[in-house]
């Protein structure tokens, strides 16, 4: 089957489609919300219509005809094929039976180690400069998960030598570091960017350019990252958005609250009439 | 301080107000746990507790919205065991924030542990056991500032395990779809971390939607995630967790949270939020009566649209 790709789309539909391309078919998905939840949504509805996608909450396999808005929203709970208890949920993704998990963070070292906790800046961990969420559960997929993606925006103070604060562990000091240290899952596939993706190398551990967006150079990848980058041999371009993508994530987010800035000015009643709209089509569609 | 009665477990009608419930089981310096994860919040109990200006409180819970931040930002909380505080796609948690960056209203004391560790010490605890052992947290920072987990050999195979210690919380609240006025607790959708949450606790307020009859709950008996004699007091509290989501009752109020989180972005913002929506209306009712029934009701009908329970 030939795809046909979108000419029109934007960099926020780009990246729903790249982590979309990430998931195979049958595999249970562990998403947080946001680009990745989404993104989940398109794969199980375009190429991966096996998907089983497990939300912290409890729930799992939904269905939904909407958008999640969060990991315990009941979107989650829509045609779900189990609702159970938080750690019940994490301890089968510590028994294995998890494929992929998806997580963020506001740091990133080069062997994809996360930082969601605190930014350090003059001070350190009890005097932070930033204090930000914390782990919630992105420590416990980044350790059990069958393999992880990362997304976070490429900027030079995100992408560092060190992180200030091991939240989610990658490979930690690369080669078999995950092994030495007990970890039960593969730890990251990819770190997806706004400009670009890396990949990881099967030796050393260390993340290398793999692709840039279209449109985008490798000098300008390369001034975004702290640390001496490895390029590929062949740097490939980023595969844009199919047309099927796009439309089903524009079905989806409607109201542009992942892809826009929809949550400004988002009334009640448009709010209502998002959901409501969103289910009378997909429910033509699927 | 009203003293609390052991046998209250044993009682057959627990059904009490949430202000006495609160009151009753919830002394200044206890140790408190609360149901729900990114949705199914506790967020009534937690206006109650900032209105009854309830102190120094020992948080325990694996990622609080309101029931962490507001309560943090109320001056109510004194020690936090968690693993996330904010809100997610609708806002960030900026009382939180502003007491770790810039001690307002206070310092607080800081424990961190992951969702799956804290859920772990929650079942430690519902099964009386001294801790649980587990993969996760190994080879992150996590473990650098966290004195209370030990990294050790596990005794049959010679593994390294993270040791997660075991948690009985003073108190527990925990906010399910339905109840016999016995206890008997029924949850429609996912139950977080509820179920061990009660049986861990050395008391417990469950808050229901709606409270049924003992032969409802007899009728479905494997919807009850908590039998009545880990539970103290019940009390019926519908739209419990409004501005977020109920399974099978209400959909999430996404455009009133956000304007919410808005309003906290700054100390004065949040200040007069609690003026506006927790002292002045006096109690949930009068919170729920201000938000306007005919909103709640419409996030009910939305909810039906997508999402029956079949009972």
């Amino acid at each position: 089957m030939s795809k046909e790709y979108a000419q029109d789309y934007s960099l926020q539909e780009l990246l729903v489609a790249a982590s979309a391309k990430e998931i195979m078919d049958g595999d249970v998905v562990f998403a947080g919300v946001g680009v990745p939840t989404l993104g989940a949504m398109v794969a199980k509805l375009t190429h991966a219509p096996n998907v089983i996608m497990a939300m912290e909450s409890g729930s799992i396999g939904p269905q939904p005809y909407r958008v999640i808005l969060g990991i315990g929203d009941n979107a989650c709970v829509e045609n779900s094929i189990c609702t159970t208890s938080l750690w019940r949920l994490f301890s089968d993704q510590q028994r294995g039976y998890f494929d992929v998990g998806m997580i963020g963070g506001a740091q990133v070292d080069k062997y994809g180690n996360l930082n969601s906790t605190v930014i350090f800046g003059e001070g350190d961990y009890y005097t932070p400069a930033s204090r930000l969420p914390g782990s919630g559960g992105a420590n416990d997929i980044a350790s059990s998960a069958g393999r992880t993606i990362l997304t976070l925006p490429l900027q030079k103070r995100r992408f560092l030598e060190k992180v200030d604060y091991i939240t989610s562990p990658g490979y930690i000091d690369g080669y078999d570091a995950r092994e030495k240290h007990g970890l039960p899952g593969g730890g990251p596939a990819a770190i997806i960017t706004n400009k670009c993706v890396f990949r990881f190398d099967p030796t050393t551990k260390e993340a290398y350019l793999y692709s840039v967006h279209p449109g985008v150079t490798v000098e300008e990848v390369k001034a975004e990252v702290s640390w001496e980058l490895k390029i590929a041999d062949d740097v490939k371009v980023t595969e844009p958005p199919t047309l099927e993508e796009v439309r089903i994530t524009r079905i989806l987010d409607a109201g542009q609250i992942y892809t826009g800035s929809g949550l400004k000015g988002l009334t009640f009643e448009k709010y209502v009439q998002m959901l409501e709209t969103s289910q009378e089509i997909l429910h033509q569609l699927f | 301080m009203i003293n609390i009665n052991p046998n209250d477990k044993k009682k057959p009608d627990k059904r009490m107000t949430l202000t006495d419930a609160i009151k009753t089981y919830v002394p200044d310096g206890s140790m408190i746990s609360f149901s729900g994860m990114g949705g199914a919040q506790c967020v009534a109990p937690t206006y109650e507790i900032i209105r009854q200006g309830i102190k120094k409180l020992t948080f325990v819970g694996d990622s609080p919205c309101e029931s962490g931040d507001m309560l943090i930002g109320a001056g109510a909380i004194k020690k936090a065991e968690i693993a996330w505080c904010s809100y997610a796609v609708a806002g960030l948690g900026y009382n939180y924030r502003r007491a770790i960056e810039q001690k307002i209203p206070h310092e607080i004391e800081l424990v961190e542990y992951s969702n799956y560790t804290i859920g772990l010490r929650f079942l430690a605890g519902a099964i009386n056991v001294p801790y649980i052992p587990t993969k996760s947290l190994m080879g992150s920072d996590l473990l650098k500032y966290n004195e209370k987990i030990k990294v050790e050999e596990d005794p049959y195979n010679g593994e390294k395990v993270a040791l997660i210690p075991a948690v009985n919380p003073d108190i527990a609240i925990v906010h399910v779809s339905r109840a016999d006025k016995r206890g008997n607790a029924q949850m429609f959708g996912f139950s977080s971390n509820a179920e061990n949450l009660a049986r861990a606790a050395k008391h417990t307020i469950v808050t229901c939607e709606e409270i049924v009859s003992t032969e409802e709950i007899q009728r479905h008996p494997n919807l009850t995630i908590i039998p009545e004699y880990a539970v103290d007091a019940v009390v019926e509290v519908p739209f419990a967790s409004h501005p977020w989501n109920f399974p099978y009752a209400y959909a999430y109020d996404m455009p009133f949270h956000t304007e919410q989180l808005a309003a906290f972005k700054t100390r004065e913002g949040f200040e007069k939020w609690l003026e506006d929506y927790c002292f002045a209306p006096g109690s949930w009712e009068g919170y729920l009566e201000k938000v306007g029934y005919g909103r709640l009701e419409k996030l009910r009908q939305l909810e039906r649209r997508f999402t029956k329970a079949k009972y």
